[in-house]
């Protein structure tokens, strides 16, 4: 099996930013089903409704400035409700980050499926954004890792690769990442300076 | 017959030949059985004309054929025992707002606006049967199923099931629909030495499998029913007498038994012997098709025509008396609320009542209410009594 852990909707509030219609009452149904609140939203979603755990949003006569986060930010699972398939709502609604889609007119089908994509595809999303944010942490404190090497190669280290090692055991020693164990040195070295 | 009596016709749609021709032969008998009652009703004043076409078990048949008998006429299909065959009708009775009547065991996870479920989802059969099993019998079963959706899902949901309970399935196994070869299974069985087995083969491969089993249990006591029985939510007296008396001390759950004692289930039996003769035991499979064409067939009569959404509006509207009992359509998700029967096979080829049910089960197709959410969210306090305490299954009929 995959190995990921499914998360079950049970118990979830759920907001649908949808004039009235038809197809929301078909959602609403459906939702009531997998025991989800639904709460039906228009114009747009104020500061409160980012506490909910996923939003069903009208792709068709959706627009920026509905919701209270930048787009693309959501801070829940986004679905999209397209009726209308023209490339250019297609592209809004991926630039507010849906990451599952219901087709209009919705029937007796899809939403448990949209809404265990959506979840599941929203935590990679939030999981792959912390490993950049770590990632680009580490990539920033990279000199810090050049410089700390030539110091230690400066204290009788034979080479590039042995300041390497001497730096990654030094890390492991002290239970932080190369980049922090190589800025501490450098900033003893600083400190040393400004002692001087 | 008075000629402005109106008759409609209804698409009977199951397979008599195929790896699970004998279940469609008694689905198509108890179809009939229905359409017969209805149709010879001095108080409904409808007669139904029953449509059969045999999809031979390939699933691809049941859309063209249910596409076939609603182009010509039939809005309601009663039909599909697997739930490979009913995903292939639902989408062809959404697209021509007809009706599908579905009235045996599946693994949940649907809610067609355009069916109507008279056969039990999991929080009806696997919940109720672990809820008894679990606690007496230990938390390793080995998983044998047939490969498709049913015996995939009921394996999924059975292992969250003992998970949350601190067990872990000791194996799921599948064998394609119609293969008899059980060899490999039974010899990991012995090896593994599970609690019990649940089995979620379907027809021939059900029968195959528990005789090859039995043997086994003549082998080694260990594999002897009352030590390691094999537990089903799909085994029918069908295949209580398809199998024989290698099937005596196995274990099913129900929403229909033959020797269930009730006022409707004497009735029917009595009028199901002046039909079929006497010495035949009615299956649920027979039952439950026989049911659903019952309340199929007084729904028309009241709504005085077939339209689909007529019919639905009354079935979900009221009760109806059925063999399977007074059942109940809910309005919001289309399935009936149904009784689950636990039930041992006795070496008379009947099943005989484990443990008084305790009434009907509201249907959660999606396992999303409190009961369901309560037996796989995990709860190490509720471990099983030792295995020891629990071997022995008591008969409490």
């Amino acid at each position: 099996m995959t190995g990921f852990k499914r998360l079950e909707p049970a118990g979830w509030q759920a907001i649908i930013l949808h004039r009235p219609h038809p197809s929301v009452d078909a959602l609403i149904r459906q939702l009531a089903m997998l025991h989800v609140e639904a709460r039906t939203v228009w114009p747009q979603l104020d500061e409160a409704d980012a506490r909910a755990d996923v939003v069903f949003f009208d792709a068709d006569d959706g627009h920026d400035g509905q919701f209270p986060w930048s787009a693309g930010l959501a801070p829940m699972p986004m679905i999209a409700l397209v009726g209308s398939e023209a490339p250019g709502r297609i592209e809004w609604a991926l630039s507010q980050g849906s990451t599952a889609h219901l087709l209009k007119p919705i029937g007796s089908t899809g939403v448990y499926s949209a809404l265990l994509i959506a979840a599941h595809s929203h935590r990679i999303v939030r999981a792959k954004s912390d490993d950049i944010r770590h990632l680009e942490d580490r990539l920033r404190q990279r000199p810090a890792v050049v410089r700390a090497v030539l110091k230690l190669m400066g204290q009788g280290e034979r080479d590039e690769a042995a300041a390497m090692k001497t730096l990654r055991t030094i890390a492991m020693t002290w239970r932080m990442t190369i980049e922090e164990a190589a800025e501490t040195i450098c900033a003893d070295e600083q400190h040393a300076k400004r002692e001087a | 017959m008075s000629s402005n009596i109106p008759a409609y016709p209804v698409s009977v749609l199951f397979s008599a030949a195929g790896p699970y021709a004998g279940l469609g032969r008694e689905a198509v008998a108890g179809a009939l059985a229905g359409i017969a009652e209805i149709n010879a009703s001095p108080t409904l004043s409808l007669r139904l004309r029953p449509v059969i076409a045999d999809p031979r078990g390939e699933d691809r048949r049941y859309a063209e054929l249910a596409e076939g008998a609603i182009r010509d006429g039939s809005r309601h299909v009663v039909g599909a025992l697997t739930s490979s065959a009913r995903k292939e009708i639902v989408p062809v009775v959404e697209r021509h707002d007809a009706l599908l009547w579905y009235a045996f065991p599946y693994e949940g996870y649907e809610s067609s606006q355009h069916a109507l479920y008279f056969g039990a989802c999991p929080n009806q059969h696997l919940l109720p049967l672990f809820d008894y099993l679990l606690p007496r019998q230990g938390v390793r079963p080995f998983v044998v199923g047939s490969n498709y959706i049913w015996g995939w899902e009921i394996a999924r949901i059975a292992r969250e099931l003992v998970e949350a309970r601190g067990g872990a399935l000791s194996a799921d196994r599948y064998l394609p629909l119609g293969h008899i070869d059980c060899d490999h299974l039974i010899a990991e069985i012995r090896q593994k030495k599970p609690d019990f087995i649940l089995s979620n083969l379907v027809g021939e491969s059900l029968h195959a499998f528990i005789r090859a089993y039995h043997s086994l249990g003549l082998e080694d006591d260990a594999f002897r029913p009352e030590n390691c029985p094999v537990v089903s939510c799909n085994m029918t007296d069908f295949d209580l007498s398809a199998v024989g008396a290698a099937a005596a001390g196995h274990i099913t759950v129900s929403t229909y038994l033959h020797e269930l004692d009730t006022a409707d289930n004497r009735a029917f039996k009595a009028r199901m012997t002046e039909r079929l003769g006497e010495g035949h035991a009615i299956s649920s499979c027979f039952a439950a098709a026989y049911s659903a064409v019952l309340v199929l067939g007084t729904a028309m009569a009241e709504a005085g025509s077939d339209d689909p959404a007529a019919v639905r509006e009354i079935v979900t509207a009221r009760r109806f008396a059925t063999p399977l009992g007074d059942l109940r359509v809910d309005p919001r998700n289309h399935h009936a609320d149904l009784t689950p029967h636990l039930a041992r096979a006795g070496a008379d080829g009947c099943f005989h009542v484990l443990e008084q049910s305790s009434g009907p089960v509201a249907a959660d197709p999606y396992l999303a209410g409190l009961a369901a959410r309560a037996a796989l969210t995990p709860h190490p306090a509720d471990l099983p009594i030792e295995a020891s305490q629990a071997r022995k299954l008591r008969v409490v009929k």
